[in-house]
């Protein structure tokens, strides 16, 4: 169907999918997993690759619950959001922001290695950042997905933002 | 925030297990195989010939059409059945189905060698669901004929 819109044909992969078509599934895994790999990679760090293959699991094996194929989207992120933080806690990589180790300012390895200063955040705090700075959505909508107050978002971003502020510039 | 953030990429075996967990009955036997993966792909990626000694049930595969990276495929197995297999082939990775059938295979370079993954088995129609019958032993065995190819 090449004149099909992106999101027509999702929907079309997602319905085919839930009625049992592998070959649907397969083609819809090809739509998710550099989605599902961008949301992951942030936040389970090292874990990235292993976050990006369980959510896609999660994904697939409960797509049949997704009532509504136009929120796709949101739903996936919601999943891959919940995986990458579950991975990155089981592989106790819970770094509190501890920036008395950090290198001196300047650092060269530190200053151009973005993973590195992600590393010294939580993965709670890797997952708003991501949510609001990358995905850019709005507080309400990230605090929802991660299930806290509107409240605790906003406070748990600007940690977040200030100590990843701090880490770069140290 | 405008520096690169951290990027991941899933490969072949990865995707293998994540399609698989969808359906039901699958199970993925996944093994390191002690061989570059030009030349485990070579003999994986070649439908018609030595696919069909690494894949147990298979007696005889034929392409009867193929675009790009989809490709259609009578098959007949050692014990009679015939199917007509759709689905996608590229390298590292091969998935085809028929309304009783599915197959899927992987391959991804790891080390020296090649991490390989096989899945497929019996399908119930109209469901992504397999009849959980000698899947974990086909796999196996799919495994052992491949390291004995090599």
């Amino acid at each position: 169907m090449p004149d099909e819109r992106p999101q027509d044909r999702t929907v079309r992969l997602v319905r085919a999918a839930q009625r049992g078509d592998t070959l649907a599934m397969a083609e819809l895994l090809d739509v998710l997993a550099p989605y599902v790999s961008r949301v992951c990679a942030p936040i389970a760090l090292g874990q990235g690759p292993d976050a990006a293959q369980e959510a896609l699991v999660a994904v697939f094996k409960s797509l049949r619950t997704l009532k509504e194929p136009a929120a796709l989207h949101g739903w996936v992120r919601a999943i891959a959001v919940r995986e990458a933080i579950r991975i990155a806690h089981r592989a106790a990589r819970t770094v509190p922001a501890d920036l008395s180790a950090l290198p001196d300012r300047g650092d060269p390895q530190l200053s151009a290695d973005i993973k590195d200063v992600l590393g010294r955040l939580s993965p709670e705090h890797r997952a708003v950042l991501m949510l609001r700075d990358i995905e850019g959505l709005d507080e309400r909508t990230a605090a929802d997905l991660l299930g806290v107050r509107p409240g605790t978002l906003k406070s748990r971003l600007h940690r977040a933002r200030n100590t990843f502020r701090k880490a770069w510039t140290s | 925030m405008n520096e690169p953030w951290p990027v991941t990429d899933l490969d072949p075996v990865r995707r293998l297990h994540a399609l698989a967990g969808g359906v039901r009955g699958a199970y993925v036997t996944e093994a390191y195989v002690d061989a570059p993966f030009e030349r485990v792909w070579s003999l994986l990626g070649d439908l018609e010939g030595a696919f069909g000694q690494v894949v147990p049930d298979m007696e005889r595969l034929r392409v009867v059409r193929r675009q790009g990276r989809h490709v259609e495929a009578l098959v007949r197995s050692r014990y009679g059945m015939r199917a007509r297999l759709r689905g996608v082939q590229q390298p590292g990775w091969c998935w085809l189905q028929s309304r009783f059938l599915l197959l899927g295979v992987a391959a991804a370079p790891e080390g020296p060698g090649t991490r390989v993954a096989f899945t497929g088995g019996v399908r119930l129609p109209a469901h992504a669901a397999l009849i959980p019958l000698g899947v974990r032993r086909e796999g196996g065995r799919s495994v052992q004929r491949l390291t004995a190819l090599l």
